[in-house]
């Protein structure tokens, strides 16, 4: 099928873009990536009035180091993450995650923006943010905001942003010294979205012991869910078996509620998550052990 | 002196054109003054619609015309019968008078169409077709065909008898009570066979036009120009002369393109308004409108002997027509067929129904019924080797029929029949050892002892019809020319066969120019135009090579006794007629349903993630017996795309209905396997023991490398993981639910 007619501007800045968005308010949408928009509108799921293009605003794509913070624009591809050097270096955990996402066709369309504000439970973007506690910066035409990533994602397919707002930015503190990552999912077929994914990041302190610890769950309720619960149950401890263990039953019986799907239950999506659990638990740890521990 | 166009991989004729996107498929055809068409289908898997009020739609804007029931002049189709309105509405008679093949005022599956829209433009038809108001009582849905055998289930086609039973066959041979009494083992086991969608690149689309001769002309995609032609002259109560059938480009048709889709509708609103008229399906259309694979439930009760000798099999196969009848009939004659697998078993005991219910139709898909029927056979098999203590391909080398075994039907496979050469030459290039290791631990077992990755083969054997049985008497038609003077310049072949995406087009004209002794350069070939040319037959039962070589050559010889006569140009046309076959006799099934089979195995490793439930097929050793290659790289094309196809089937594809609904009604849901998740290896061993009968020697290929597949994958799961699984396709959950995980 084709979208249903539109109003079509190719906005050349931000501030052409903000100011357009202001003027058609609600009837519009801002077109990035177009990898979830563009068939959503084909299958006239959305019908917008009017399609905001913000390929031509270059001043939202890049990737910058500031200071220990890493900044990356709204329109950087998504095979700009899997591949710049910055990226790898500061956020290794999203480095990992990048293959994950769709095909390379599409991440060659689609942008960081552009998942965060799809706000897909199944999508790895917005598990990756709370998993490194990024923050967001959003725009409108009289000034910009910042947000924790948890603040940001509101439930299913929704987030904080007023409908006159564009997320132009996004920030990634440094990770903590003796900090180990994993990023692990379970897909139907290659490059689908997952059935159960997660992102774990562990800090250990120089004992050994956990010293912060962060689990982070995709397809597992209404948007990214963090097992705030279980990562507390690692707090303090000297990781183990059992405790890694506890904390799979915990996330796999209670801190998640996957809604299963036609070819998939909620038990099996359940199963999974304790799989995923103790598989990135242990790679995390023995990461975090790698660096410079004894 | 002769020339070598046999067995040469020459490139295929139309790879320019479709690589460059010049073909002009279905869907890219347009005429000037041309109206869209959209099609308001049911929806609802079973209903009488009480009215229809197409007011509203013919009112809207850019709306031409809207037909309904009424309109249809003989208001039924069907391949084998005509048990299928056009359109379903209220009026009980075809206006013409004539046909009484069903009753039009029951929708009986999803697909089943009320009303056509012609418009100006296509968002124009759409905005009509939903302005058309419907009344529908609805009525008891039969989802399950089990439910649908019982005495008290109300029945779909009340008019062709008191049950929805509509296929029932029986194989008799030998005695299989005594048999059991003195078997050593027995293996009964229940399976059941999914549901398949063929997924073809192309959705339905066609337009239809007046010709130069005033016929109404469709060109859209099919199997069979002729076939095609008879079931939209018959709905228009239309001579056969006024009506032509062309095919462009056809992007893939794996059996689902046998029956009309869009044709007869397309032909009727061209006919009345004597204008061009264009559609095209969605892909959910697509999905929901065209028969599928036949789900099947397969019940088995199998004897051997301590020796490994085969000694009874006893089988009740149940297959779920859907709404109509299709090709059920042949398509589970197939299975009763195929349903001892390609093994010499002196007592059976087949009963085959085929039932109505209100899901999509089952259809004609490759393979034909012989998938289903050998996940059962080959698994039988693999589970009476284990409980033996045999080696599975040694156990199957003692039982493979050989020439003048007999098979089911009570009679033997024509000769030369080739189990034991396929068989061998699978275990030989997979290099198949008998085993040494320790059997896997069993369910239960497999909970705690299994590590997170194990790796397993198995081995499984096929078996496949070419041509069209049971007494039909198969022919197809060819016509030659050879034009020149002292030396033969330029030849024209005439032949309807239809380019679905396997090559045939490219190697007939190597068979031509083989017969001719010529070099493939200099054949012109002229095709699929019902007005032109003559009856080839359905490019499907694997057998447009066997067929339309045979009228090939018969031409080219006719042709060139008139070329050496002097004739300028030498023209002359062919009727090859294969071998009589018989039907099946009613109690005991005795026959010969084939005049020639072709022989397929394949080996298997796989890696099993105990974990995730993830199937992994890391290797495929296919080896099948073609008779000869005409060309061997479309015939490894066939191969390979048949392992990824029958790979579909097994792992990832999953076709969901519920209550007579598709759910799995788009390809973000219908989960085809992409690149990534295909065998990694594929390794295509091609057979050639020759068919007396066939050109050249050539059996038929496309649908052989189907049928091991998905029981050469379950029996190396269960050599991996331990554990039989009886029912696929082997989804993750399935997978971890007989591990016993979840
Ligand atoms: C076949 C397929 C498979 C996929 N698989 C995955 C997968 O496995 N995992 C995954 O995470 N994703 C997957 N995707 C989605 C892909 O990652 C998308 O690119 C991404 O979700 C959206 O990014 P986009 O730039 O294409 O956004 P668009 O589609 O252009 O926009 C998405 C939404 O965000 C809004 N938007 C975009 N940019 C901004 C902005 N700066 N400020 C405010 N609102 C904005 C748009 O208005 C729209 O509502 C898949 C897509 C396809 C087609």
């Amino acid at each position: 099928m084709k979208p249903a007619p539109f109003e079509y501007h190719v906005p050349d800045s931000l501030e052409q873009a903000l100011a357009l968005l202001k003027e058609h308010g609600g009837d519009a949408k801002l077109l990035a990536g177009g990898q979830s928009l563009v068939p959503a509108m084909n299958f006239r799921v959305v019908q917008p009035g009017v399609l905001i293009d913000l390929n031509r605003v270059s001043e939202l794509a890049y990737v910058r180091q500031d200071g220990e913070n890493l900044r990356i624009g709204a329109m950087t591809r998504e095979r700009t993450l899997e591949i710049d050097p910055l990226v790898a270096k500061q956020s290794p955990l999203l480095e990992e995650a990048m293959p994950h996402v769709a095909h390379p066709q599409i991440r060659n369309r689609g942008t960081l923006g552009g998942s965060l504000a799809n706000a897909d439970p199944a999508a790895e973007l917005p598990v990756i943010m709370l998993a490194l506690g990024a923050r967001l910066k959003a725009r409108n035409v009289s000034g910009e905001r910042w947000m924790e990533a948890h603040d940001f994602f509101s439930g299913m397919f929704t987030t904080a942003l007023a409908p006159d707002e564009i997320l132009v930015e996004i920030e990634l503190p440094p990770d903590l010294p003796h900090t180990g990552w994993s990023f692990m999912e379970v897909a139907p077929r290659a490059g689908d979205y997952a059935l159960m994914g997660v992102a774990a990041q562990v800090t250990l302190d120089e004992n050994g012991r956990c010293r912060q610890a962060r689990l982070v769950y995709l397809n597992a309720g209404d948007g990214p869910v963090d097992a705030k619960e279980a990562a507390k149950i690692l707090g303090g401890e000297m990781p183990n078996d059992d405790v890694i263990e506890a904390m799979a039953e915990l996330v796999s019986r209670k801190e998640i509620n996957p809604f299963g799907n036609i070819h998939a239950s909620s038990d099996f999506q359940r199963h999974l998550a304790g799989v995923l659990t103790r598989k990135a638990l242990k790679q995390a740890i023995e990461r975090a052990g790698e660096d410079g521990l004894q | 002196m002769a020339s070598q166009n046999i067995g040469q991989s020459i490139p295929r004729i139309d790879a320019r054109s479709k690589v460059t996107g010049q073909a002009p498929y279905p869907g890219d055809l347009a005429m000037k003054g041309m109206l869209h068409m959209k099609v308001l289908f049911a929806e609802r898997p079973h209903a009488r619609v009480k009215s229809v009020d197409t007011s509203q739609a013919e009112a809207a804007p850019g709306v031409v015309a809207v037909y309904t029931a009424k309109d249809v002049p003989v208001n039924e189709y069907g391949l084998q019968i005509p048990d299928q309105p056009v359109l379903c509405g209220p009026t009980l008679t075809s206006p013409s008078g004539r046909g009484d093949g069903v009753r039009a005022d029951i929708v009986r599956f999803v697909g089943d169409q009320i009303a056509v829209v012609a418009a100006q433009t296509e968002v124009q038809a759409d905005a009509a077709v939903k302005l058309i108001r419907v009344e529908y009582e609805d009525l008891p849905i039969l989802s399950d065909p089990v439910t649908a055998m019982k005495a008290d289930a109300p029945i779909l086609h009340p008019d062709r008898g008191d049950s929805n039973v509509c296929v029932h066959y029986k194989i008799r041979k030998g005695d299989v009570e005594d048999a059991f009494a003195k078997a050593d083992v027995i293996v009964e086991s229940e399976y059941h066979t999914p549901v398949q969608e063929h997924a073809y690149l192309q959705p339905e689309a066609g337009l239809s036009y007046i010709d130069e001769d005033g016929r109404v002309t469709i060109a859209s995609g099919g199997q069979w120009t002729h076939a095609d032609r008879a079931g939209i002259a018959h709905a228009l109560g239309l001579p056969e002369e006024m009506v032509r059938v062309v095919y462009p480009a056809i992007g893939g048709a794996f059996g689902g393109r046998e029956d009309l889709s869009v044709q007869i509708v397309l032909a009727l609103a061209t006919w009345k308004l004597q204008r061009p008229v264009k559609i095209i399906w969605s892909r959910r259309e697509s999905i929901i409108g065209h028969g599928k694979r036949h789900p099947v439930t397969l019940k088995a009760k199998w004897g051997a002997t301590k020796d490994g000798k085969l000694i009874a099999a006893e089988n009740e196969i149940i297959g779920d027509g859907g709404a109509y009848m299709y090709t059920s009939n042949k398509v589970l004659g197939n299975s009763a067929i195929t349903s001892t697998g390609p093994y010499f078993i002196p007592n059976v005991k087949t009963d085959v129904y085929g039932v109505y219910t209100n899901n999509v139709p089952g259809a004609a898909f490759r393979g034909f019924g012989a998938p289903q029927a050998l996940y059962m056979a080959e698994l039988q098999v693999n589970k009476l080797a284990e409980k033996l203590g045999m080696d599975p391909v040694e156990f199957r080398l003692k039982n493979a029929l050989r020439d003048g075994d007999t098979m089911g039907v009570g009679t033997p496979a024509p000769n030369p029949c080739s189990v034991v050469e396929v068989v061998e030459a699978a275990r030989d290039k997979f290099g198949w050892k008998k085993k040494r290791r320790p059997k896997a631990a069993g369910r239960g077992g497999a909970k705690n002892g299994l590590p997170p990755i194990v790796r397993g083969r198995g081995f499984a054997a096929g078996f496949k019809n070419v041509g069209f049985s049971f007494g039909y008497q198969e022919n197809c038609w060819a016509k030659v020319e050879i034009h020149g003077n002292g030396k033969i310049e330029h030849v024209v072949l005439h032949h309807a066969s239809a380019e679905v995406g396997q090559g045939t087009h490219t190697v007939m004209i190597q068979m031509a120019a083989q017969a001719l002794d010529v070099p493939t350069n200099i054949v012109e070939l002229k095709t699929s135009d019902s007005a032109t040319q003559g009856n080839p037959g359905s490019v499907s039962a694997s057998r447009m090579t066997f067929m339309a070589g045979n009228a090939i050559k018969g031409a080219a010889e006719a042709a060139l006794a008139k070329w050496e006569a002097e004739e300028r140009p030498a023209i002359a046309e062919f009727k090859y007629l294969a071998p009589r076959t018989t039907h099946m006799d009613e109690e005991t099934g005795f026959s010969t349903p084939n005049f020639a089979y072709a022989y397929s195995a394949q080996a298997v490793e796989v890696e099993v993630d105990t974990e995730t439930g993830h199937v992994r097929v890391l290797r495929v050793v296919a080896a099948d017996d073609v008779g000869k290659a005409i060309n061997p790289d479309l015939v490894i094309g066939q191969v390979e795309g048949g392992v990824v196809q029958a790979h579909g089937y097994a792992v990832t594809e999953n076709f969901i209905t519920k209550d007579g609904r598709v759910l799995t009604d788009q390809f973000s849901n219908y989960l085809l396997p992409t690149i990534l998740d295909i065998p990694e290896k594929v390794e295509t061993v091609l057979v050639e023991v020759p068919d007396p009968n066939g050109p050249w020697g050539a059996r038929g290929v496309g649908e052989l490398p189907f049928l091991p597949y998905a029981p050469a994958v379950a029996a190396a799961i269960h050599d991996a993981t331990g554990v039989w699984i009886n029912e696929f396709p082997f989804t993750p959950e399935r997978v971890l639910r007989a591990l016993g995980k979840i």
